[in-house]
């Protein structure tokens, strides 16, 4: 049965001359898993927002949208409350209430449920949900993920028979991600809920999805099940949604002799199956000798036997921390959520002082840092970047970072830096009106204005399409040619893979290990890419990137 | 749920700390605070060992030295004179005074510190919530964004040390000035996401109708029980009070520090209430021996 068409739906913001969603029409049967994907921009969030009615955005709208069977607009409030649900991108922001309970119970409180039917609603679905130990929390306690599963949660105790999220995942890290999209999968299959999920990690979403929409500007490009996307994606050689198909099915269609749309492998198990079917090459057992990464020069941030604890009873975050970062580097620190990452990060930029061990740069203590010692050596690229903004307009700010660094000849210096970053249509733009990449490239045009020694980058691809991760990915790589000594803290493993000359892998506050993407990553269950997870073990070479697979096998 | 004192409704245990709180104030007899004071601390004790009344430990000890003190050199009523200083005469009536003063609020302040172990914040805002239930939920809201400000305002400060902008070096003009762009960076991007709460809780039905509100807490047998017996003494107290017992004249000649039979049977009910979570935190931690 069909429960949510949407037809030829145009919609426009007032005073944009472009249309947000231009004639677009979508059906979606009970208990369908739908996935829609684009490009930032492309209209996704719009018409998601439009499918849930009381977030529906003030504009011009055309075309209607029928919930089973009936016009949106003749049904009360209360029941599409009631009926459909919303997740939204940023776990924190979505909590309204100070402790796990009242926030649990927010919704069905608005619309006057009974005592009897709260306790009944929580103490099963909490249950389902295994968050009992949770209960008594203050939601600030809380992981990223953690804090999704209760907004989820909170959402599915109105008992809503359509689901939307909208980029759940994009804040999250890949183990919390993959727990929140497993309970999806489980919500759909055993309660046959139906789920429609914009989303730009897709990896695993592929393998789920009974229907893939991929947009741009507000119409549908493809539409289909995920092997028939993929496959028209592929023949099409469509450069902008190419970087959307997951790795393993762009490995089987491009090392595929006679590739058949059945055939395209969507999870680690299924391109184990086909990767068997292949002929055997001989492995290469080129055993690369650990050689030494340690350059000799001398290392321009180096952290010594650090330990740090935020109290005195607190648990230790980093333990016996050692790193040298040398002139040139481009290195990456991964490691899961609570490993220390940010802390280190914090110690490196001087925010915090270790309590044991020390932190220098270019052998001076960074916590004693200040003024022209720091701007003009250091930058540092959160991961949000409009904290960065003091001035209402790029421009503005660009000026202000000049004059503090007595920059000659600033304006020639402005426009080429603008250039370089594909920036320049943002030039009087208040930064709040840029996209997530756009302001994160920003920052960076102003930031390397003074150009500094090392540029410092924390979870640059948090909520980044697949393009603008690959543009970003760019910006830095020529950063980085250019010799700016670049660290990055990051769990986003197939990103690190791609880009990076050293990696370190973070655990329980500690540097375990400490090597080459190729040696950090190759044969690990987890940490590593899903290519890797599929050629492991295989008849060909293992390999790490999909760019290593083409130029190897 | 928890266990002991914490198990109990917060109704129970918000009128301990009322009869508590008044009982403290209403006996000035030195004995019957003095038995107060310690009978709280054993309280705070039983909660976290001790652990935030230590905190407060130094400036009770400097207030109550400063009541203590200063009251006799000040104040200079009363008959019994002990001694000249520099010819203002210090009395028995004002040193007695400053004691039992200082008692009683060292006291309350100890309450208070208890107070704020077992009524938490949802506990309190539970118990406010049936008198003023949109003052609240208001509460609720600014309070869970205590914790988002002070992140997003370390996220800034680290963002802006690097930038050059802090608040720790410089004139004090541009101190302030620095401080100044970080808070206004710091209010519109809380502003900004501020709107992704409000749409949340629009999606969640948020004003479409009468709220209902979920009751964590049920008053069972024992909470009836004990919320009847606090009532009888503490009852019994004020009447006893009414009539002069438990309390002592000071000004303006200190009176007779003795005790009748009416006093002891006050005294006893005065401790029972307030030893109230010890009984039931003793009560269980036997069950677990035996």
């Amino acid at each position: 049965m069909e429960i949510l068409a949407v037809d030829n739906i145009s919609f426009q913001y007032p005073d944009m001359d472009e249309y947000v969603l231009d004639h677009f029409s979508m059906h979606v049967s009970e208990g369908d898993f739908v996935v829609v994907c684009g490009p930032s921009g492309c209209g996704k969030t719009t018409l998601l927002r439009l499918l849930k009615h009381e977030l529906a955005p003030v504009g011009k709208q055309s075309g209607t949208i029928t919930y089973a069977g009936k016009n949106v607009l003749d049904y009360d409030e209360r029941t599409l409350i009631e009926d459909i649900g919303f997740v939204f991108q940023d776990p924190e922001n979505q909590i309204v209430m100070d402790e796990v309970m009242q926030e649990i119970v927010f919704g069905m409180e608005n619309l006057g449920y009974s005592n009897f039917e709260m306790r009944k609603r929580v103490a099963e679905m909490v249950h389902f949900f295994g968050m009992e130990d949770l209960l008594d929390k203050k939601p600030s306690e809380l992981s990223g993920g953690q804090k999704q599963m209760l907004n989820l949660l909170s959402v599915l105790l109105l008992k809503p028979k359509v689901l939307l999220l909208d980029e759940p995942t994009s804040q999250l890290d890949p183990v919390a991600a993959k727990d929140l999209i497993v309970m999806l999968e489980r919500l759909n299959k055993e309660m046959g809920m139906t789920i429609i999920i914009v989303e730009h990690r897709l990896e695993e979403l592929f393998a789920i999805a009974d229907q893939v929409v991929m947009m741009e500007k507000g119409a549908i490009t493809y539409k289909g099940t995920s092997r028939e996307v993929i496959e028209s994606v592929y023949t099409n050689d469509d450069k902008q949604f190419i970087p959307y198909i997951p790795s393993v099915a762009r490995l089987y269609l491009s090392e595929e002799k006679k590739p058949i749309q059945t055939g395209i492998p969507l999870t680690v198990k299924e391109s184990k199956a086909w990767l068997a079917s292949l002929d055997s090459k001989p492995k290469e057992t080129h055993e690369q000798p650990i050689e030494s990464i340690l350059e000799h020069t001398k290392p321009l941030l180096s952290v010594k036997k650090a330990y740090f604890q935020y109290d005195r009873y607190a648990p230790l975050i980093l333990k016996n921390l050692s790193l040298d970062i040398h002139p040139g580097e481009f290195f990456a620190l991964v490691g899961g959520n609570g490993s220390g990452k940010t802390t280190l990060l914090k110690l490196c930029i001087g925010m915090i002082k270790a309590q044991r061990g020390s932190a220098k740069f270019a052998g001076k203590d960074i916590h004693k840092l200040k003024g022209k010692e720091l701007y003009e050596r250091m930058a540092y690229l959160p991961q949000n970047p409009q904290t960065y903004f003091v001035q209402d307009t790029i421009e503005k700010e660009m000026r202000s970072v000049m004059e503090q660094n007595d920059i000659q000849d600033g304006e020639q210096e402005m426009t080429n830096m603008l250039a370089l970053f594909g920036i320049r249509h943002l030039r009087h733009r208040h930064p709040y009106d840029c996209s997530g990449g756009e302001l994160q490239r920003a920052a960076l045009a102003c930031m390397l204005l003074a150009q500094p020694d090392i540029l410092f980058v924390d979870e640059p691809t948090k909520g980044l399409d697949p393009i603008a991760k690959e543009n970003f990915a760019n910006v830095l790589k020529d950063l980085h040619e250019k010799g700016l000594t670049i660290v990055m803290v990051t769990h986003d493993i197939e990103f690190a893979a791609k880009h990076v000359e050293r990696c370190a892998m973070l655990f329980d506050g500690e540097v375990t290990v400490d090597g080459t993407p190729d040696h950090l990553f190759k044969g690990n269950y987890f940490y590593t890419t899903a290519i890797n997870r599929a050629t492991r073990l295989s008849n060909r070479q293992e390999v790490l990137t999909l760019e290593e697979a083409f130029d190897q096998w | 749920m928890e266990n002991g004192i914490r198990g109990y409704h917060p109704y129970v245990v918000f009128f301990y700390y009322i009869c508590t709180g008044f009982l403290v104030m209403y006996f000035k007899h030195p004995l019957f605070l003095a038995t107060a004071l310690i009978i709280l601390i054993c309280v705070n004790i039983s909660h976290d060992r001790g652990k935030s009344l230590r905190k407060w430990m130094i400036p009770l000890m400097v207030m109550s030295l400063f009541f203590m003190v200063l009251n006799p050199f000040l104040v200079s009523r009363g008959t019994n004179i002990l001694f000249y200083f520099r010819g203002k005469q210090v009395t028995l009536e004002a040193t007695m005074y400053g004691v039992v003063m200082a008692i009683a609020l060292v006291s309350v302040i100890v309450m208070f510190v208890s107070f704020n172990i077992l009524l938490n914040g949802n506990k309190f805002l539970y118990i406010f919530s049936k008198v003023l239930p949109r003052t609240a939920f208001l509460l609720m809201l600014a309070i869970r964004f205590v914790p988002l400000l002070k992140s997003r305002f370390d996220e800034i400060r680290a963002v802006q040390r690097v930038r050059g902008t802090t608040m720790t070096v410089g004139t004090l003009r541009q101190r302030a000035r620095n401080g100044m762009y970080m808070i206004q960076v710091l209010l519109t991007w809380s502003l900004e996401e501020a709107i992704q709460t409000a749409d949340s809780m629009k999606a969640r039905g948020y004003g479409i109708g009468k709220k209902t509100s979920y009751i964590p807490y049920r008053m069972e047998k024992r909470d009836w029980g004990w919320l009847a017996t606090l009532l009888v003494l503490f009852s019994v107290c004020i009447w006893g009070g009414m009539l002069g017992y438990g309390k002592i004249v000071i000004y303006p000649e200190l009176g007779t520090l003795h005790l009748y039979v009416l006093d002891w049977i006050l005294f006893v009910c005065m401790t029972i209430i307030l030893a109230f979570p010890l009984i039931v935190e003793g009560r269980e931690r036997l069950r677990w021996k035996y």
